[in-house]
């Protein structure tokens, strides 16, 4: 525990109080510590406090070889992992002049999709439930255990996948799996009127979070943020379909905004997100089996690989926004340098700062869910 | 990279005729939407101004840090999005290692702050008239920054930290012949065996 | 813009919709342990008939988990490449991530779908498994993450060589193997896991995966320092070699091994010769002993041991009997396998390190080993196996049946021995195959076409001779009959016509003595000018003189000397294939093996008496 945690320190008395949100996973994905002055119940001041969850993985990367990275990318975000290994895979394979077969490319979309909704879901069920709404989170986990069925089938594992690899996959889709995907699609998609009626037209909730934790377009992108929470207010930007990579140019989905900029306005474009994603999915099953090949381009022994010189910044679109690589190769079989710009760097520090500042004590956890921040992608 | 693999001619035009304003870049298209500038660390705020201000890049993807030591440089990578262009600029600038200070582009964008503010935690740069460089992640730690090169962070670990020597019951009957743990994974990292086979 | 109408209050009997949940299954999860999907990334299994204790999974794992055990129970087989060691997982570090799966490279390595283990503190230890084809608790389960074909991460082909095509080749003697590229170099080598079992096999233990390793790294000089560690026949053997260390190779159980002769062979090629010299020189002794040591035969036992004698200061001489040295490196293989000038190289950085060559110089006429006895403080005799071996049969006395090792002598000197139209040659290993090539080029350059048959009491699949040469010598129009034994050498009116066989039904008795047995049924004759023999040769020891051979001793008709080479008589060496047969490398380690013993004798000497 830090010394200014516990130290007792005895205030006069006076309406000012200093309230912490956290270490202990404060409502959001991970250890991470909001600290917020009150005055009365008016927050007066706030203060983000990382590093609970610092592993020091851009250290830890440049003293492993290219492919064993691969194991602890997806350490970088938990709830949403596949766009962790698929934006490092996609920069090894820009360094080294991989081409990634088109199979693999549909299989990586595939999972990108699937963690998604994974993640989208485990955000319906926290943030409801920072309103006290705790069937929302129970059903929201239940329903994504059934994607972590689908994972652990596909890779072996149901959080941790390492299923990407420099160069494409590491497994081809077992048999019968795009059955079982469909299925699993069909169930979710089944469940949606049920969100809906308990939670997104649910009055304790719309009421809870409309007008909560406002941000203008402006303010966003002075902000620099990025995902679903930019398009909350108003604009259409979303790195799939603007800065395209693997084959979603040959997908069709909409990009949801709402304009108001709200804790609600977040949630409605996530609850919209979650709908494409089921759609992109139905055109990936539909389109999968006709796209035979390898699952991986050729690579060479990764005891004995040297990427040439160079460096790469390659992004995508994760459920908290725009996840970017920079990877630098000096030449040599392990990464000179990489550096992980996660979404939540931008909505978890100087935002919630921002928007928690004015508000009232009871909608912090609110706004702090409703930013969808992963610490563990602040800290890395 | 020739223009007609980038997003347009339009759009590589506007950039590259837009460029030329400003004096001692080197640019060069890596990829369709990949812009690459190399440049002197005293012409990037002009560069950054021009950007935002006639392009559209309002937006600050990240600010990476390079450590060069055998150059005795850090390099800073400026990657920054026009939402109208949808082009990548990586404006690339080399500071010497020593002092290690530059200037902080905050008033032109604000996640800055926390970019810059990342990168003196963990390179020990300094960015003159950035509006927090506290700690934030490394709040326990008083060792050197730990992103520099010269920093061992895998030696320090081992320093730290022992290993769990385990007894099982199979290992002392492999002993009990005269067999036994013939290589452990720590040889394998840093030091080099005896033949020197890694 | 949302499709839900949220800012609809809906009825105060929304509520009761609800109720339709009790007609739902509720989500219940069983206490006991789910059972784990096909692919599942659980504790590992290790079946360890494949196994071979290469390490490679402890290289590859990222959170060195993994340590490497040596088990005296299990099997050692160098020369197989399988080593007594097996992986053990320490479970408080592996993040089972598979790649140790995906790499090994014998696919003895798998997941299996159990996942339960915890323990008390005092059972620590449990966390720490060897694990073999049982699971972790000793409880059968069935594999999860396996090894499949398209995520194999060890690339089992091989870099392809360039070789001259058949039609390309077969009149002349120019090289068939035409070497790597810097490029497929570069790949070859980077297939390699540095498991080092190439160095444990090979009988002078080159430092292999370093010499790879280097290549790899594009440090070609370093690459070079490390061969000639060991190996002072550094072209040669990367040309000719037997290389054990290929049938080693840990990628040889499922692919095929690394080509390890090609690339000492492209290493060596690729840095000038006089750089060669300076590197090959590096830890030479600079103060000479004032000892002289007479080595008899320029073989590569005999110029391994004058190199390493040499290097450690003494004098060395060498008496080579032939024109040339080099021993059966040239005068036994054919150019089209290996250059001269490529032995001229070798050769000449061993002479470049103060060694003196005597050729055309043959002891028991030019100098006696006991002149030389007096002369020098120790002597060493490498002569080689010079003379072939007959096969005895009826008309084998003829004079157009020839033996293989004379007729490659003379090829190599160049002198004429009659060409014939056609011959027939009775053996399978590669003296057989390089005596058929070479005849049939002479042939081809004298005749325009050529007509060679090879006849062997083995089955195609136990030929001695190295696979390769076998395919090639049947592109080259070699016809090979295998499991035939020779009868009688066929001649009318005192001309030879040919060759009569039977066919062969066992090479071995039931004690697994030599006693072919023929059905002499199926007998063919195999018209031909010529019978050569090439079966097998023999050493020339009648030149040690009748007094010496007295007083050595003898091991069924072979000098029998002691594991360093030492004979009976303590100023007498003796090494090379006249002790361990025919092969190269094991000359050049017999070699090593047995400076060590002279130069320890040397030393030993001079503390005695300064």
């Amino acid at each position: 525990m830090r010394p200014e945690n516990y130290q007792a320190v005895s205030h006069p008395p006076s309406h000012e109080y200093e309230v912490f949100f956290g270490p202990n996973h404060p409502g959001i994905e991970g250890n991470y510590a909001l600290k917020v002055r009150l005055h009365g119940d008016e927050v007066t001041a706030a203060r983000a406090d990382g590093g609970y969850l610092h592993r020091g993985f851009e250290k830890l990367m440049e003293g492993r070889l290219w492919i064993q990275n691969i194991a602890l990318v997806p350490r970088i975000c938990v709830p949403d992992p596949v766009p962790m290994e698929v934006c490092y895979s996609l920069a090894i394979e820009a360094l080294g002049g991989l081409e990634v077969p088109e199979r693999a490319q549909w299989i990586r979309v595939m999972q990108l999709e699937l963690s998604r909704i994974a993640a989208h879901l485990f955000t319906f069920g926290g943030n409801a439930a920072t309103t006290g709404m705790y069937t929302p989170m129970f059903w929201g986990i239940a329903d994504r255990d059934l994607i972590l069925d689908l994972f652990e089938e596909l890779s072996g594992g149901r959080v941790y996948h390492i299923y990407n690899i420099p160069g494409g996959v590491r497994r081809d889709l077992p048999e019968g799996y795009l059955k079982r995907v469909s299925d699993t699609l069909d169930y979710i998609e089944s469940r949606l009127p049920d969100y809906d009626n308990l939670m997104f037209t649910n009055q304790v909730f719309v009421r809870r979070a409309t007008g909560v934790g406002i941000m203008t377009q402006e303010q966003a992108l002075d902000w620099g943020v990025t995902g679903p929470n930019l398009r909350a207010t108003g604009l259409p930007f979303d790195v799939r379909r603007d800065d395209p990579y693997l084959i979603y140019d040959q997908l069709e989905f909409d990009v949801p905004v709402e304009e108001a900029g709200d804790a609600w306005a977040r949630t409605l474009v996530r609850r919209a997100e979650l709908k494409q994603s089921l759609r992109i999915l139905r055109q990936v099953v539909a389109r999968l089996p006709e796209i035979d090949g390898p699952i991986r381009a050729p690579i060479p022994n990764p005891l004995a690989w040297n990427l040439p010189l160079g460096d790469v910044y390659t992004r995508v679109e994760s459920s908290k926004g725009e996840l970017a690589y920079y990877v630098v190769s000096n030449g040599g079989d392990k990464p000179w340098r990489v550096h992980v710009r996660g979404p939540s760097a931008m909505h978890a520090v100087q935002v919630l700062e921002h928007l928690v500042t004015g508000a009232r004590i009871e909608d912090v956890a609110q706004i702090m869910f409703s930013l969808d921040a992963c610490p563990p992608e602040v800290d890395r | 990279m020739t223009p007609t693999d980038a997003p347009g001619h339009d759009v590589t035009t506007t950039l590259d005729f837009l460029l030329q304003e400003v004096d001692g870049l080197r640019t060069r298209w890596v990829a369709p939407r990949r812009l690459r500038v190399d440049l002197p660390a005293e012409t990037l705020p002009a560069l950054l101004e021009l950007l935002k201000g006639r392009a559209g890049y309002v937006h600050l993807s990240a600010i990476s840090c390079v450590d060069w030591p055998d150059d005795g440089q850090f390099e800073l990578v400026y990657h920054t999005w026009s939402y109208e262009l949808n082009v990548l600029v990586m404006a690339h600038i080399r500071i010497p290692r020593d002092p290690g200070v530059y200037l902080s582009i905050y008033d032109l964008y604000r996640p800055a702050a926390f970019f810059e503010r990342d990168i003196h935690e963990m390179f020990g740069l300094w960015f003159e008239g950035s509006p927090d460089m506290g700690k934030f992640i490394l709040t326990e730690w008083e060792g050197p920054p730990p992103m520099r090169k010269e920093f061992d962070g895998e030696a320090w670990v081992m320093e730290q930290f022992g290993w769990q020597e385990y007894r099982p019951e199979w290992l002392t009957e492999i002993e009990a012949k005269g067999g036994g743990i013939s290589k452990r994974p720590e040889q394998l990292r840093g030091d080099k065996g005896e033949d020197g086979t890694a | 813009m949302s499709d839900i109408d949220y800012k609809q209050r809906g009825s105060l009997l929304n509520p009761l919709r609800s109720l339709g949940f009790f007609g739902r299954p509720p989500v219940t999860q069983p206490l006991e342990p789910r059972p784990a999907s096909i692919n599942y990334r659980g504790f590992h299994l290790n079946d360890w008939e494949k196994c071979v204790g290469c390490g490679t999974c402890q290289k590859v794992c990222d959170n060195a988990a993994i340590s490497m055990v040596h088990i005296p129970d299990l099997p050692a087989d160098p020369a197989k490449g399988v080593r007594p060691e097996r992986p053990a997982i320490d479970y408080g570090r592996c993040c089972w991530c598979g790649l140790c799966v995906d790499i090994c490279p014998t696919g003895a390595l798998a997941l299996s779908r159990e996942y339960v283990h915890t323990c008390v503190d005092a059972d620590l230890s449990s966390y720490f498994i060897l694990p073999d084809s049982h699971g972790i608790h000793g409880q059968p389960y069935e594999k999860g993450w396996a090894k499949t074909a398209d995520a194999d991460l060890i690339s089992l082909l091989r870099e392809p060589m360039p070789e001259l095509e058949p039609e390309q080749r077969i009149e002349n003697f120019d090289e068939i193997v035409g070497g790597y590229d810097p490029q497929q170099a570069l790949l070859e080598a980077s297939r390699c896991v540095q498991c080092g079992m190439c160095h444990d096999a090979c009988p002078t233990h080159m430092h292999a995966p370093q010499y790879i390793r280097a290549i790899w790294e594009g440090k070609l000089e370093e690459a070079v320092g490390w061969i000639y560690q060991t190996n002072p026949f550094a072209h040669i053997c990367g040309r000719v070699c037997t290389r054990r260390c290929e049938t080693a190779c840990s990628i040889g159980h499922r692919g095929e091994p690394i080509a390890i002769r090609w690339l000492k062979r492209y290493a060596m090629d690729a840095i000038p010769h006089e750089r060669v010299k300076q590197i090959a020189a590096a830890g030479r002794c600079e103060t000479p002993s004032g000892q002289r040591v007479a080595i008899v035969g320029a073989g590569p036992a005999g110029l391994t041991c004058a190199f390493d004698l040499a290097k450690q200061g003494h004098a060395v001489t060498v008496f080579e009997a032939l024109s040339q040295p080099g021993g059966m490196t040239r005068w036994g293989i054919p150019e089209y396998r290996l250059p001269y000038d490529r032995i001229d190289r070798d050769i000449d950085v061993i002479q470049s390190l103060g060694v003196e060559i005597r050729c055309n110089t043959r002891i028991g006429s030019d100098i006696t080993l006991e002149e030389l006895h007096q002369q020098y403080d120790a002597v060493l005799i490498a002569l080689g196996l010079q003379m072939g071996r007959g096969t005895r049969i009826p008309g084998s006395d003829h004079p157009q049946v020839r033996r293989a090792v004379d007729l490659l002598r003379q090829a190599t000197a160049g002198e004429e021995f009659g060409t014939p139209q056609s011959a027939v040659v009775i053996g399978g290993g590669n003296v057989a195959m390089d005596i058929a090539r070479t005849l049939a080029r002479l042939q081809r350059q004298r005749f325009g076409t050529a007509q060679v048959t090879i006849t062997a009491l083995e089955e195609l699949s136990h030929f001695l001779a190295d696979p390769v040469e076998i395919k090639e010598a049947h592109e080259e129009g070699i016809t090979i009959l295998p499991a035939r034994g020779p009868r009688e050498v066929v001649v009318e009116d005192g001309n030879l016509v040919g060759l009569a066989t039977w066919r062969v039904t066992s090479i071995f008795d039931e004690q697994g003595r030599f006693s072919p047995t023929y059905d002499q049924e199926d007998a063919q004759i195999h018209t031909a000018e010529m019978v050569v023999e090439a079966i097998g040769q023999m050493s020339d020891t009648g030149l040690l003189g009748d007094e010496l051979t007295e007083r050595l001793a003898w091991n069924r008709g072979r000098l029998q000397v002691d594991s360093d080479g030492r004979t009976s008589e303590a100023w007498l060496w003796a090494a090379g294939d006249m002790v361990r047969g025919p092969d190269v490398v094991s000359a050049v380690a017999d070699g090593h093996r047995v400076a060590a013993s002279i130069h320890a004798a040397l030393s030993a000497a001079k503390e005695q008496n300064p």
